[in-house]
């Protein structure tokens, strides 16, 4: 699914945000991202979502090569993709139902298909009776569910998530990242970047940690290297 | 997952096409709803708009109207024929008869020497004057009316009655008309720089609405950028946005026109009264106000697509 080789970000005025990084993370896999703020977290989901461009290596997504993309492609590679941020990033101006059906607007689907699969995303996070409601309306944990159903509504193969608990109390950010497992098993490729180290020991799931933009442990690391072996 | 980017249960096309034209349906309500959740700015750009708009329209009804009335003029134009004063009225009357048999003439119309003099003595003020002249210092007129046609063929025949012996002088009533027309075609040419600068003015003030829309709407742009909205999808509700800024200040500017005409009716009917004229008001014609209608939208949708593409490729996430 991901697959990133030499990957180095570096960003103008020299900052280096990742050095040299490889990893591989297969289809259906669960891993998560850790490190310090700063060391590289974000930049690689970055990278991954085509919001930043390698400066050098190469990064692959489902064998496509990120690093040139055309322009006018980048929408529909985003599809396959749920993003789901820190701060939900909801649209406030409508409410909960609008926020989630986007994707599937965006992608032209029909209204009662929207209705439907809108309907059982917000099932699924939880939050069927507050489709009316208007976000601003929703607790912290509930805004983070409502992005958490618009990240799958469009049923996406990979689900990017950057400190979706970074706000949470301990029992909500349990019940999210358990929201995470659960599509895991569905199939979703999942990818959560988190620093809630606890929680994370608790889900036993292979982690990836960065320290100033370098890989400094793997637990993907034995696939990586026949994938990579093979690659040369 | 074997395939590069093929979706696993995408919609079927036919229902995207109907997607597409139903997004299309959003985008305008959306963009219309837009509209009237913020009623104070809408108002006061269509205004903007509106009031731009109304002084070429004003402009172009006026020029419309001096050319309806010149136009009248035109068709009525006439040649006075002054004979030598030694011409006689019995051989004055008979070169009547022979130039209403030309072929170029409708008719004519003989003022004998007597006649003239006897309407210059009532209307002129100068009678008493006039009694003390010896004798009649006015000539026989004919007044010639041409056939309907071009200039050519009207100096032809001015020649041709100019060059006759009886003939004094012979003139043509077109002569201040040609000037009035080279005044009105003045006046053309100037409503066309002032109707550019006009559009011009509406597109800048249009594109300036888009972009500061873009500007409140940054988030929602960002996020759909990243659900992967595509560029045409995001770009569409500015654009309806700007027709409908366009097709609702192109109705203000006709209504404003409209009404400014109104106001003119009343003293123009009195003006009409005066001069024993039956001049009469023309406003837009259906036709006009399609064509109103349609530029001031087609303004619209260019000034938001000048904005949308200046502005909304730059906002990328971060």
């Amino acid at each position: 699914m991901i697959e990133f080789h030499n990957v180095t970000k570096r960003y103008e005025g020299g900052f280096e945000a990742l050095s040299n990084v490889s990893l591989k993370l297969d289809d259906g896999d669960m891993a998560f991202l850790t490190g310090h703020s700063g060391a590289g977290k974000s930049t690689l989901l970055k990278i991954i979502a085509l919001i930043e461009k390698p400066t050098r290596g190469q990064a692959l997504l489902n064998r496509i090569n990120l690093n040139n993309l055309a322009r006018h492609r980048v929408p529909y590679i985003r599809r396959n993709i749920g993003i789901i941020f820190q701060d939900h990033q909801l649209l406030f101006d409508r409410p909960v139902f609008d926020n989630v059906a986007l994707p599937l607007q965006i992608q032209g689907y029909r209204p009662q298909e929207i209705a439907k699969r809108t309907r059982a995303a917000l099932d699924k996070v939880g939050l069927l009776n507050k489709e009316k409601s208007l976000p601003i309306t929703l607790s912290g944990g509930e805004q983070q569910r409502v992005g958490i159903a618009r990240a799958v509504v469009h049923k996406p193969m990979l689900l990017l998530a950057d400190e979706p608990t970074g706000n949470l109390d301990p029992v909500l950010s349990r019940e999210i990242m358990e929201i995470f497992v659960d599509f895991n098993q569905v199939g979703v490729t999942v990818l959560v970047a988190s620093h809630d180290l606890g929680l994370i020991e608790e889900l036993d799931k292979p982690r990836i940690t960065l320290n100033n933009g370098q890989l400094i442990l793997n637990d993907l690391a034995d696939t990586e290297q026949e994938a990579y072996s093979g690659w040369k | 997952m074997a395939g590069s980017n093929v979706r696993r249960d995408r919609p079927a096309t036919s229902n995207r096409i109907s997607a597409y034209l139903l997004h299309h349906l959003k985008s305008l309500l959306f963009s219309l709803d837009k509209i009237y959740q913020a009623p104070t700015t809408t108002i006061m750009t269509v205004a903007v708009i509106g009031i731009t708009l109304s002084l070429p329209g004003g402009f172009y009804l006026f020029l419309k109207n001096i050319d309806a009335i010149s136009g009248d003029f035109r068709s009525s134009s006439q040649i006075s024929l002054y004979l030598g004063l030694d011409v006689s009225d019995k051989k004055a009357r008979a070169l009547e008869k022979q130039i209403t048999e030309m072929a170029d003439v409708t008719s004519t119309r003989f003022i004998s020497r007597e006649s003239s003099l006897e309407e210059f003595r009532q209307n002129s003020g100068f009678g008493k004057s006039i009694d003390t002249l010896s004798s009649n210092p006015l000539p026989h007129t004919i007044i010639v009316e041409p056939v309907e046609g071009d200039t050519f063929m009207v100096r032809n025949l001015l020649n041709t009655l100019e060059a006759m012996p009886e003939v004094d002088i012979a003139k043509l009533d077109t002569e201040w008309l040609e000037r009035l027309y080279t005044i009105i075609e003045i006046a053309k040419r100037s409503v066309i720089i002032v109707t550019i600068l006009f559009a011009f003015a509406v597109l800048l003030i249009i594109g300036n609405t888009i972009r500061l829309d873009i500007q409140n709407r940054y988030q929602e742009i960002i996020v759909t950028k990243l659900i992967g909205a595509t560029d045409a999808f995001i770009r569409r509700p500015f654009l309806y946005g700007g027709i409908w800024y366009g097709l609702l200040g192109g109705i203000i500017s006709w209504l404003i026109v409209e009404i400014g005409y109104l106001a003119i009716a009343g003293p123009l009917d009195r003006l009409n009264l005066l001069y024993q004229s039956d001049m009469n008001l023309i406003t837009f014609s259906f036709h006009d106000f399609i064509i109103l209608i349609t530029s001031s939208t087609l303004l619209g949708l260019a000034g938001s697509w000048i904005a949308v593409a200046r502005h909304l490729n730059q906002i990328e996430p971060t």
